[in-house]
């Protein structure tokens, strides 16, 4: 053992080495797309709210360096091979507990700094390079699911708010692994609510520190955690009123005054560390506060949108592990004579699976892409999208993977039902599915609300042009007038073979954006209401991405002739014509009135289950006479 | 059922003047005859009338066998005015009809279920024929109530059975044509009727026996059909059911209606005093009332948020019918917060952690999805809690609005007005009582201040008693 990580040891301290050199070409690099970049306006996803296809943001799909490729091929072969030899995911699962050779063979590895800038003795890689290693720390969900808490969250906040002082007190301890790091925010009686946080910091009477009192729960780490990184409401005064804000300090559990209660007993992740945490009277000196005093708010938002992105990548390597894994028995178990591949419902498992998987990788190396360009890009739309498309569809492709074997995957010799349960709390940390579908719908509405509001106003009060403009492309769409946002043609960046998916895009987006416009004229501002309106733009909006994310990078693979991008183009068009559909069917509903699309159906419905709290009907049994 | 109507209106008539008649008879007959049945009793006094009035005993007689013939203009004839018997005649005169006499025999001092049954069995011995059984049918249903079996569906079908069978089936197509039997239809769909009025439903049994008496295609089994239609139907219209039997206890009672007037399964029912009855020194009995009130968290939340210059009323009685049981509550409310004082809260964009809780946009809804339109939906003051009580004087009310304040901080230093009505203390007969808690519920409210805080207790009385 010991040798095994001496070697590991050295091993990543030659890599580090490497990546030094590697970083001073990349920065030369950088500099250069700094100038021509310099006019992006960065906003492919909200524009796509426009019913415009920003395709310079998009087109061609992100590139790294032949360095910065063979950096991460030397970096992620001990991680990979780490994972396959080392780590006992079962065990970790049965024993709730990540071993603390595993912990410690994971800091060798530099996995607790993927992200610290090397002065601050991290690895200081791009947000591409984490995503690529967050495919294989995926392997194991526990182990996934502690790192992202220590890196992803938990030292975020010092990492991009932090003072110089900050950084260099507690970074390089942190990117060692030496000390591991906790993000608390949440509280009993608030999960997004912000106003509902009850955690106090005190400034003491001689003005050096704060006294922090409070408890947080659902702290990942917050076991094994000795810097955290805590919200706490503050008083402040703003144009001589005072008032109650959000300030975020860094804590260390040295300080004194933190406990942690008994670790949670969860379904999965279970070698995850979630505990409740509590402070009693913690003193935190005032240079620990990050950022200003009283913005905690901006804080916690940059960091939490800032962290999701990766989760695309996690997904697709579980999917991809799991293809590897029930393919092997699809392919030799036999079922009257035939082997289980040659079933066509078996198939079609196996299809969706590679599917979900091409596409989610597609989607989350073109938004770490996107954030690694320089300037400080807002992806948090992205990263959203991504977050959702993959954490719904890895919960559909475990399940399905677990089918495959049937009864077999239901037990515990089997990894699948680890794998199910580990995957099910991806819908729900790092914001709920359902609060960054109205994130998405809403950031997009509010950007489009924007310019289309003089438009909508002078429709609205009936301004012969407008209106006639309006019918007039209406009428063109209606008598199947060919929509061109310029994908593919002359000027186009969509490889031919493609065509007819950037075709099918350009269609969606097209109507998308008179979607969104009639939206907007319908419901205006009191749109934050309609969940269900709102629910539905956010998963056109998400397929639109994932069409241009597929489309973009196919295009490339195909250009410069990757292997197996023939494969590429199947699942491109398959993934394409697929999404069309269900965003044409999406937008059919959108067009119509509550009482035609079921919405005032599934709300009256949900009314009397939730005044009956419970289910409504009688029993079929019973009878009246 | 019109006719039917007509048909019944004709029986109460027709009931009437046999009584008159009866009354006549009785005068004349001996005091040795009151024991016997009063159908011999009619043969005799008319045996005995015979000489001197001869019309009587025709119509007597006449009367006895086949009443139904009868024309009612007869009765008319009848010089007695109704009013005249109801005054001062006791029960045993009132029931000189012939069955409704067996019934008072049988069952002279029980009046149950088991006594019913004697009668009726009583009745299908006396004679092989069941001669006069539709009358002794309608004096059955009539009877029922007070023998306390009329929900009883077992004591329905057995009547039913009084009934010959098979006599009364159509033979042949002209006789189904034409109304066959009317009379006997007409007493089972009667008997269909009473059971529809107390809401049971008929059975198995029924149905079988029906069409035993009256064939497939009777009226009574029509009836039959239309009640087994219908009451499937409406057995569970009401959302919100009452019991069968109501809670004696008047706390559980008032419990029961309160939780139904709330409609909130968060709403907590607090007893602020349970009834009681004591002996004070001086030899005086003191009862005092229950009180039961019920509050929900956001009606708390509710008069958290209410503006303590403006008063809150204690409004009632108000009425709550619960099957043939009314009750009464109260209710603390106060008027609509006028659109000046209503704010609303400022939009705090550091509010939501995951999405913007507004949007910043200057469009509106557009008309065509506008839905809020309601017309039910009226600018009503809050209601803050109700309550219910035996005795609704300002004083025991106070004694609940007290109780409130324990969780209600707010009532401390809000005005307290009492706008009460008369109404059902006159029923309740509170006018004996009140001399009795004019000054009974110092010493209440005074225990009560001594168990609490002093200081946050005085305040509203202080308040309340100014504004009294």
């Amino acid at each position: 053992m010991m040798s095994v990580n001496r070697f590991i040891l050295s091993k990543s301290a030659q890599i580090r080495q490497l990546l030094c050199t590697v970083k001073h070409a990349g920065k030369h690099v950088v500099l250069q797309r700094n100038i021509r970049t310099h006019s992006r306006n960065l906003a492919y996803a909200k524009d796509l709210f426009l019913g415009q296809v920003n395709k310079d943001e998009v087109f061609p799909y992100p590139e790294v360096s032949l360095e910065e490729v063979e950096e991460i091929n030397q970096l992620v072969a001990p991680v990979e091979r780490f994972f396959s030899e080392e780590v006992d995911s079962a065990k970790i699962d049965r024993d709730a507990k990540i071993p603390a050779e595993t912990l410690n063979g994971l800091k060798e590895l530099g996995l607790f700094g993927v992200m610290v800038p090397e002065e601050y003795g991290g690895l200081g890689l791009t947000n591409t390079v984490y995503a690529r290693l967050a495919e294989i720390t995926s392997l194991d969900g526990s182990i996934a699911v502690t790192l992202a808490a220590h890196q992803a969250i938990g030292l975020k906040g010092i990492l991009i708010a932090g003072t110089e002082a900050q950084k260099q007190k507690y970074l390089p301890r942190l990117a060692s692994g030496e000390h591991i790091a906790a993000f608390c925010l949440t509280e009993p009686g608030s999960g997004s609510d912000a106003a509902s946080i009850q955690t106090r910091a005190v400034l003491s009477e001689d003005g050096t520190h704060y006294l922090i009192s409070g408890s947080k729960i659902w702290i990942s780490n917050g076991d094994m955690a000795d810097v955290m990184t805590v919200f706490a409401r503050t008083e402040v005064e703003v144009d001589g009123v005072k008032k109650d804000k959000i300030t975020a300090f860094i804590m260390e559990r040295a300080f004194g005054g933190v406990t942690s209660g008994k670790p949670e007993d969860k379904l999965g992740i279970r070698g995850s560390n979630t505990c409740e945490v509590s402070y009693d009277s913690v003193p935190v000196p005032v240079e620990n506060v990050i950022g200003e005093v009283g913005g905690g708010f901006k804080v916690a938002m940059n960091i939490l949108n800032s962290g999701r992105f990766s989760m695309g990548s996690s997904s697709a390597g579980m999917i991809k592990k799991l293809i590897e894994l029930t393919s092997e028995y699809a392919a030799t178990r036999k079922q009257f004579n035939k082997n289980l591949s040659e079933f066509g419902m078996i198939q079609e498992k196996f299809a969706l699976m590679a599917m979900n998987a091409f596409v989610m990788e597609s989607m989350a190396y073109l938004t770490a892409g996107m954030m690694d360009r320089p300037g400080l890009p807002d992806c948090s739309l992205e990263a959203a999208m991504v977050k959702v498309f993959s954490s719904e569809g890895g919960w559909i492709c475990t399940s399905e993977a677990l089918q495959v074997l049937g009864g077999l995957g239901y037990t515990k010799n089997y990894p699948y039902e680890r794998y199910l349960r580990d995957c099910r709390i991806l819908p729900i940390f790092e914001g709920t599915n359902e609060i960054l579908r109205m994130y998405i719908a809403l950031t997009g509405m509010q950007y489009a609300g924007k310019i289309l509001t003089g438009k909508i106003k002078e429709m609205k009060k009936g301004n012969i042009g407008v209106v006639f403009s309006m019918v007039g492309r209406k009428l063109k769409a209606a008598m199947g007038g060919s929509v061109d946002l310029g994908l593919t043609g002359k000027d186009g960046v969509v490889h031919p073979s493609l065509a007819e998916s950037a075709k099918m895009m350009e269609q969606n987006v097209s109507l998308f954006g008179s979607t969104v416009e009639s939206l907007l004229y319908r419901y205006g501002k009191t749109l934050v209401n309609e969940q269900l309106v709102l629910k539905r733009v956010a998963d056109v909006l998400i397929h639109l991405y994932a069409m241009t994310a597929v489309l973009s990078r196919t295009s490339r693979s195909i250009s410069i002739g990757l292997r197996n991008h023939d494969h590429e183009v199947l699942l491109a068009n398959t993934f394409c014509t697929e999404a069309f559909f269900k965003n044409n069917y999406w937008m059919t509903q959108l067009e119509k009135h509550s009482p035609e699309n079921n919405d005032a159906n599934i709300k009256k419905i949900a009314k009397e289950v939730l005044d009956n709290r419970g289910y409504v009907c009688s029993h079929p049994l019973e009878r009246t006479f | 059922m019109k006719c039917a109507r007509c048909l019944l209106q004709l029986q109460g008539l027709r009931l009437q003047g046999l009584r008159l008649q009866g009354l006549q008879l009785q005068g004349l007959q001996l005091q040795g005859l009151q024991g016997q049945s009063a159908r011999s009793a009619a043969q005799h006094g008319a045996l005995l009338q015979s000489s001197s009035q001869p019309h009587m005993l025709r119509n007597t007689q006449h009367q006895v066998i086949r009443r139904f013939h009868r024309s009612p203009i007869n009765d008319k004839n009848q010089p007695i005015p109704a009013e005249f018997i109801d005054e001062d005649d006791n029960k045993k005169d009132k029931s000189l009809v012939i069955h409704d006499d067996l019934f008072e025999q049988v069952a002279r001092e029980t009046k149950t279920k088991a006594t019913f049954n004697k009668v009726m069995e009583v009745f299908i011995k006396q004679d092989v024929r069941r001669r006069g059984h539709v009358e002794f049918i309608y004096a059955a249903l009539q009877k029922m109530p007070e023998f306390g079996v009329e929900r009883d569906l077992a004591v329905y079908n057995k009547l039913l059975d009084v009934f010959p069978k098979e006599v009364f089936v159509p033979r042949n197509f002209i006789q189904i044509m034409f109304n066959h039997y009317p009379r006997q239809q007409e007493c089972g769909v009667q008997l269909l009727e009473q059971m529809e009025g107390y809401g049971i439903m008929p059975n198995v049994d029924t149905k079988v026996l029906l069409i035993q008496i009256f064939g497939v295609k009777g009226h009574p089994v029509r009836k039959y059909q239309r009640i087994l239609y219908w009451f499937p139907k409406f057995k569970h219209t009401n959302p919100y059911p009452i019991p069968k039997n109501l809670p004696e206890d008047p706390v559980d009672l008032a419990r029961f209606s309160l939780a139904r007037i709330a409609d909130d399964r968060d709403a907590k029912v607090t007893v602020y005093q349970l009834p009681c009855t004591d002996i004070t020194e001086s030899g005086e009995e003191i009862t005092l009332p229950h009180v039961v009130g019920i509050q929900s968290p956001s009606q708390m939340e509710l008069l958290a948020q209410h503006n303590p210059n403006r008063p809150v009323f204690v409004e009632g009685p108000f009425p709550l019918w619960l099957r043939d049981k009314c009750v009464y509550y109260y209710v603390l409310r106060a008027d609509p917060v006028p659109p000046e004082e209503k704010v609303e809260e400022p939009y705090d964009p550091e509010r939501s952690l995951a999405y913007p809780l507004q949007l910043d946009l200057d469009l509106d809804r557009d008309l065509g999805d506008e839905e809020s339109f309601d017309v039910e939906d009226l600018d009503e003051g809050a209601v803050f809690a109700m309550c219910m009580t035996s005795q609704g004087d300002q004083a025991v009310l106070n004694q609940w609005v007290s109780g409130l304040q324990q969780n209600n901080p707010i009532l401390g230093w809000v005005p307290t007005l009492f706008r009460l009505e008369q109404g059902p203390r006159e029923l309740q007969g509170a006018h004996k009582t009140k001399s009795d808690h004019q000054h009974r519920p110092d010493p209440q409210t005074q225990r009560e201040e001594e168990e609490d805080e002093v200081s946050v207790e005085e305040e509203p009385r202080r308040s309340q008693e100014m504004k009294q």
